[in-house]
């Protein structure tokens, strides 16, 4: 009886969004991600499976006999086949993990110190994190634009200070720097907002406890604020590392000759080239790395909970 | 907890924030600049307000985005609040991996996708067919968010109602939802943040003359994007600050875990 | 929220109601004032939907998006438009304005006998600069070698952005070694290459979407741009009150010409609108208001009395018989030469710094 109930409930919770996602999400993309076993179209898009026969009627082209002309694993070749396409992935895993790190290093200060704050300002200090992101994103980078470009203060600041020192003028705005930065910025709010609503329910009389039995500031942290959100900490990491991976406007804007990363290949493969194929192929990879991630993570966060405990 | 040391941390969180409204400060003043080039200051002008209010396209453009975050934020937060649930309660395997690819998964990709979709069904593409997809891309962010405020919580308080007899519903809307409010609110605002500013699958999804903000945005690109994108910018995020104030005056404690 | 939705769904339905045509179009790429004038004279409403880039518009073209009546693609574009099937076969009996076109711009490679397509209006790519930084180290922008030649660049490192397009950059780079723009010459694009990866480091970025800006406040020098653009640029700076103009001039070496055209889209709900349209798009002044508007080159030999004089002067956007002899068309490139195109660019692209 209970064992009947618990699938019920079970079903009712878990099915409306496994519905959604399977409808509007699993199926069209699958469809998409089959291109990858595909032959480009000589003028773009796929080379159709479904067209007109010689007879004239729209009919399945594709069949046990010359099916090697429409399905390929050709496309997966061409991905181990040249170097470049791994190293653009380490680049850009190199990327985002300085993002997702110094996004935690800047979020988690204040999601604790928000999460603390008196009741009635803590929705007003959450809202004042994300109220920035309501603005056009091209509007925000233009604006780093302006602060890091050659004209900006924070350049001029930062030149200036280098002069005295005998140091020429370095440029900030195009370089990996300025991506780095824009990056973080972006995606900040996807941090604090998980570490937010994690660091809020927990128990401060553990922490009283912990001092009434001598443990200092740092213990106190160590022992027992840091392991009890992890779960927060893991949710924000995927949260930023998982956009930041696949951004390529960021890179485009501000990043110069050198801020080429795996998004922009993507992007390069399903517009300029035309390449769907090649595209899905990426695609694919790229998604299989950060489950693979993710898994990993899990089973640490798992065993981090159990050390925990 | 020590007033000292918590110095030092507003002190960090006040950089922050700092860090966070640089760049909002020069959307907004940039909006008053006598010059068309965003890119340095000139002096001080109402110009761009009155360009805007005689540009139909980019208002009803702003109005679209607005309706499509409002919609998409909510259904998005209910479903995704119902996965974070599930994810935490029941050993599941296919929707984490659900939840999570549409994070993963190159935007590119996802918008070709959806429109080859919609196409094969002959679905008209338009308004209903972008507020489909965001959702479809939201659900992830406000399941996570939810999960990870689950992680963690006191069993023990929902257990306890049920002895005193309390239905799963009741026990589900007296003790867990308030319990989980802040993780919902969060992910609620991540995901209207989100859809308000989407290009890559809205441009995919969109149809004939169904235009959002950031779609009318990045045409302007080749050009010049005039100072009038941070007036509609600016304006659009006093209007949303004044819907939640609204909101919040309208269902006190709705925001808040009581 | 379902009442919302419904809503939304009958708003949606009921815009298809009234005479509407649909134009699927570059920003700021029809004069407002021409849009007004047709508007009237067909008793219909125009709604243009915007793309940023002509590869998002063949992209979703080709997965089959609905509902837009006109496009108006670059030549290189055309073939994949006409070949997959997206455009439809022009009724010529429905456009007497085409006799305006000067017959210079028809029977283009990319669409003999102009079977599917119009032109509208073209641009140049170039060299745009900084006239007082130029003067002052007296260098010489009307060779390629201003963006290539490291011995040039290194006078202005930094401050040089090219396109982000590998089949404009290629074209530059091949014309600049004295090859033709289009080769798909294996050695010749080797050396195409060889000359981009020299010169490379000496650019502060690959650029096709602030360069206007960056050239207007002086934060770049030099810029591998379009015609138009350039035009742009001087204008802000003089509305800017600059110390300097945006100078641009053809390079001696060739230069590749842009030619937009319109085209009618197999799947348009109102071709007969589309064709009110492209016929009126021909008269020869509502044609001229483009070109005065942003600079544009203009095809059509009966829009010249129009166009404002000092535009009339500048040889990149008209420019004279000779000059016209060095201008080449991009080919549409497809299949294996294009997959290897992508190759070369995602090594130039992913290329480190040394």
């Amino acid at each position: 009886m209970a064992y009947n109930n618990n699938r019920v409930s079970k079903w009712l919770i878990s099915g409306p969004p496994l519905l959604y996602l399977i409808l509007f999400f699993a199926i069209p993309t699958l469809i998409m991600a089959f291109a990858a076993f595909r032959f480009p179209g000589d003028y773009g898009g796929l080379l159709p499976l479904v067209g007109t026969n010689d007879a004239g009627a729209t009919a399945l082209l594709v069949n046990s006999e010359n099916w090697r002309d429409y399905l390929t694993l050709e496309n997966f070749g061409r991905f181990f086949d040249d170097p470049i396409y791994i190293e653009l992935f380490v680049k850009s895993f190199w990327y985002a993990g300085i993002t997702t790190l110094s996004c935690l290093v800047l979020a988690y200060p204040l999601a604790w110190l928000i999460a603390r704050s008196p009741k009635k300002y803590r929705d007003l200090l959450v809202l004042l994190v994300i109220l920035p992101f309501w603005s056009n994103f091209l509007i925000r980078v233009y604006a780093w634009m302006i602060i890091l470009g050659p004209q900006g203060y924070l350049a001029r600041a930062a030149n200036g200070v280098l002069a005295l020192f005998g140091v020429g003028p370095v440029q900030i705005l195009f370089s990996h720097f300025a991506v780095i930065v824009v990056l973080v910025y972006v995606h900040l709010p996807f941090m604090v907002l998980p570490l937010y609503a994690n660091l809020e329910k927990h128990d401060m009389n553990l922490l009283d406890a912990a001092q009434d039995l001598g443990a200092n500031t740092w213990q106190r942290f160590w022992r027992i604020t840091w392991p009890l959100s992890l779960p927060g900490v893991f949710a924000g990491a995927a949260l930023v590392f998982i956009p930041a991976l696949g951004m390529f406007a960021v890179p485009d804007l501000v990043g110069g000759t050198d801020g080429f990363m795996i998004g922009n290949l993507i992007k390069q493969q399903f517009l300029d080239s035309r390449d769907w194929p090649f595209g899905s192929v990426l695609s694919i990879m790229l998604t299989l790395a950060v489950l693979l991630l993710a898994a990993i993570a899990g089973w640490l966060g798992r065993g981090g909970k159990r050390d925990a405990l | 907890m020590h007033f000292k040391q918590n110095k030092v941390l507003w002190a960090i969180a006040g950089l922050v924030y700092a860090f966070l409204y640089l760049p909002l400060l020069i959307v907004v003043i940039y909006s008053f600049n006598d010059s068309r080039l965003n890119a340095e200051w000139v002096g001080f002008t109402l110009h761009w307000y009155h360009v805007l209010f005689a540009d139909e396209q980019m208002l009803s453009a702003a109005r679209n985005s607005l309706v499509i975050a409002l919609i998409t934020s909510g259904i998005a937060t209910f479903l995704g609040t119902m996965a974070g649930l599930a994810m935490y309660k029941y050993k599941l395997r296919l929707l984490p991996v659900l939840v999570l690819t549409p994070i993963a998964i190159p935007e590119i990709l996802m918008g070709l996708s959806l429109l080859v979709f919609f196409v094969t069904l002959n679905f008209t593409m338009g308004f209903v067919s972008i507020t489909l997809a965001h959702i479809a891309f939201c659900i992830g962010f406000v399941a996570i968010v939810v999960r990870a405020r689950l992680q963690g919580m006191d069993e023990a308080l929902v257990e306890a109602a049920r002895d005193l007899g309390a239905t799963p519903f009741n026990a589900f809307r007296l003790i867990t939802l308030p319990l989980i409010m802040p993780g919902i609110v969060a992910g609620a605002l991540m995901a209207f943040t989100l859809s308000i500013d989407d290009f890559v699958i809205t441009y995919f999804t969109a149809g004939a003359g169904a235009t959002t903000l950031p779609l009318q945005i990045y045409s302007m690109l080749k050009i010049a994007v005039t100072p009038e994108v941070n007036a509609i910018s600016s304006l659009l995020m006093l209007l949303t600050l004044a819907l939640i104030f609204i909101a919040g005056k309208l269902a006190p404690g709705a925001l808040h875990a009581e | 929220m379902k009442k919302l939705l419904l809503a939304l769904l009958v708003a949606a339905g009921a815009a298809h109601a009234e005479d509407v045509l649909h134009l699927y179009n570059w920003n700021n790429y029809l004069a407002p004032e021409t849009v007004k004038r047709f508007e009237a004279e067909c008793k219909c409403k125009v709604v243009q939907d915007y793309y940023g880039a002509m590869e998002e518009m063949l992209a979703k073209l080709s997965a089959g998006a609905k509902g837009y009546d006109v496009v108006v693609p670059t030549g290189f574009a055309i073939p994949p438009l006409v070949k997959q099937n997206l455009v439809q076969p022009l009724d010529k009996a429905k456009l007497p304005n085409l006799k305006n076109v000067d017959a210079g711009f028809m029977n283009s490679p990319f669409d003999e006998g102009n079977k599917f397509s119009v032109p509208y209006a073209f641009t140049t790519t170039l060299v745009g600069y900084n006239d007082a930084k130029i003067k002052e180290l007296g260098l010489d922008p009307a060779s390629w070698a201003i963006i290539f030649d490291p011995a040039v660049l290194a006078k202005i490192k930094g401050k040089v952005t090219v396109l982000d397009d590998s089949r404009e950059l290629f074209a530059a780079a091949l014309m600049y070694n004295g090859f033709s723009a289009n080769s798909t010459n294996p050695e010749e694009w080797a050396k195409a290459k060889e000359t981009i990866l020299k010169a490379k480091p000496f650019w502060a970025a690959f650029n096709t979407q602030s360069y206007i800006k960056e050239l207007t406040l002086g934060n770049i020098w030099v810029a591998h741009g379009y015609s138009s653009d350039m035009f742009q640029a001087n204008l802000d700076a003089k509305a800017a009150k600059r110390k300097f103009g945006i100078g641009y001039v053809l390079q001696k070496e060739g230069n590749t010409l842009s030619l937009d055209s319109v085209m009618v889209l197999k799947s348009a709900p109102r071709p007969d609108l589309a064709y009110k349209f492209i016929n009126f798009m021909l008269d020869g002044k509502n044609s001229s208001e483009l070109t005065n508007m942003i600079g544009s080159g203009n095809p059509n030999a009966a829009s010249a009395q129009f166009v404002q004089p000092d535009i009339k002067k500048i040889s990149a956007v008209f420019p004279d018989a000779e000059a016209k002899k060095k201008l080449v068309q991009l080919s549409a490139l497809e299949g294996k030469p294009l997959r290897e195109l992508n190759k070369l660019w995602t090594q130039v692209k992913t290329a480190k710094k040394k």
